[in-house]
């Protein structure tokens, strides 16, 4: 009588027996070792290292319990996936690295492997596509969070660059009526959009006459920042206000009469302070010393 | 005064204040400029404070208007001023735009009338 052959168990099946037989080896080899890396540089508490190697042993049993195969779309891995990402960010959050955090992915992928190694019962077959699952199942851990880390990044940054813009153009009441532009770096369309935005908004607000606008800190001039400076004056005059320019360096100056760009309809002074005197002048003020410090 | 698609009222001083309604259709200037022009006369107008505040947004077309009414302004012998545009507006307009506007612009009418 023919024996009956059982069936071939498939790779999720051989690596839940093995984690079976070896979950507290597991367990506490990825506890000792997540304390290590996170422990030390006081990223996450022990508690919390126990509790997401316990939380990350689990998720992987029902991933490997869904099924015969990795179902990438299936709930079980984005819980998985989800698993990491929180943990990345938190990590990311309280200043760890994503260094740090690669290290511990692949610290525990190599638990797995080293319980191959120990397992002498499994065929050649069946630790190669053990470790094909394991390195799939791994690199895409750390691709998602590499996404995460990216992300974070770039609203950082993207956060800082729109705080930039807001604090290096401060509008400033210098006298009753009177407003002071200073412009530094360059004039882009956007800076430019945000520029006008708040100057507008301001001299609606305090119902200025007169707007200094000080190009001392533009590098240089091109012209698209011309032309950006001379829609700045254009609006300022829309508001029923009078702009004047100050500020332009002899290079700016050289690079405006060789760009053929006509300040012809801009009230123009060396310095802030002329710019102010000019201020005073049309709004009909005279600033004279106290008769004691004359 | 009612006409079509705006309001005038007479300021005093030869002041007129000219309030565009939202039926104002700037498509239909040739309908407007001319009863816009006999009124300022009737109300001996030497100033026209053309009030920006309910207009949210100036294209191209509204420019025109603008301009237009700033043309017949000048030949009646009117000064047309600008008055209470709104930061939008200015902005949008101000990028529209390709040389100064050839009319005054001013923050309110008060500073309008005080020059």
């Amino acid at each position: 009588m023919a024996k009956k052959e059982t069936p071939a168990k498939s790779v999720n099946q051989l690596l839940i027996e093995q984690l079976m037989t070896r979950v507290a080896t597991v367990s506490e080899m990825i506890e000792s070792r997540g304390a290590k890396i996170f422990g030390q540089s006081n990223l996450l508490s022990i508690e919390e290292i126990n509790d997401y190697s316990l939380e990350f042993l689990e998720l992987f049993t029902i991933l490997l319990q869904a099924g015969d195969h990795i179902d990438r779309r299936g709930h079980e891995f984005k819980a998985l996936m989800q698993f990491f990402k929180n943990l990345s960010q938190q990590i990311l959050v309280r200043g760890g690295t994503l260094d740090e955090f690669v290290r511990y992915v692949q610290f525990l992928q190599s638990v797995f492997i080293e319980m191959l190694e120990v397992d002498s019962g499994l065929t050649f077959d069946e630790s190669r596509h053990i470790l094909l699952l394991l390195a799939n199942v791994f690199n895409d851990i750390v691709l998602d969070v590499f996404h995460v880390y990216l992300t974070e990044k770039e609203s950082t940054i993207l956060a800082q660059q729109e705080e930039l813009r807001h604090t290096s153009t401060p509008i400033t009441e210098i006298w009753d009526g009177v407003l002071t532009l200073p412009i530094i770096g360059t004039l882009d369309s956007s800076r430019t959009m945000i520029v006008m935005e708040k100057m507008l908004s301001r001299i609606e607000a305090d119902r200025a006459r007169v707007v200094v606008i000080d190009v001392t800190g533009v590098q240089a001039i091109d012209s698209q920042v011309s032309h950006h400076l001379i829609q700045m004056i254009r609006a300022v005059g829309l508001m029923g206000a009078s702009a004047i320019l100050t500020g332009i360096r002899p290079e700016i100056a050289r690079a405006i009469t060789s760009l053929n760009i006509d300040l012809s309809m801009v009230a123009t002074r060396s310095t802030l302070s002329d710019g102010l005197k000019e201020a005073f002048r049309l709004l009909g003020v005279t600033v004279s010393a106290a008769a004691d410090n004359r | 005064m009612q006409l079509p698609g705006m309001h005038l009222t007479s300021l005093g001083a030869g002041s007129v204040l000219l309030e565009p309604a939202e039926a104002l259709d700037p498509s239909q200037q040739d309908d407007m400029v001319v009863p816009l022009a006999k009124s300022m006369q009737q109300m001996r107008a030497r100033q026209l404070l053309y009030d920006l505040k309910s207009v949210a947004v100036i294209d191209k077309l509204y420019f025109e208007w603008l301009c237009r009414v700033s043309a017949i302004c000048r030949i009646s012998g009117v000064e047309m001023v600008v008055v209470n545009i709104r930061p939008p507006a200015a902005y949008a307009l101000a990028v529209l735009m390709e040389k100064s506007p050839p009319f005054r612009c001013a923050l309110n009418v008060d500073r309008a009338r005080a020059g």
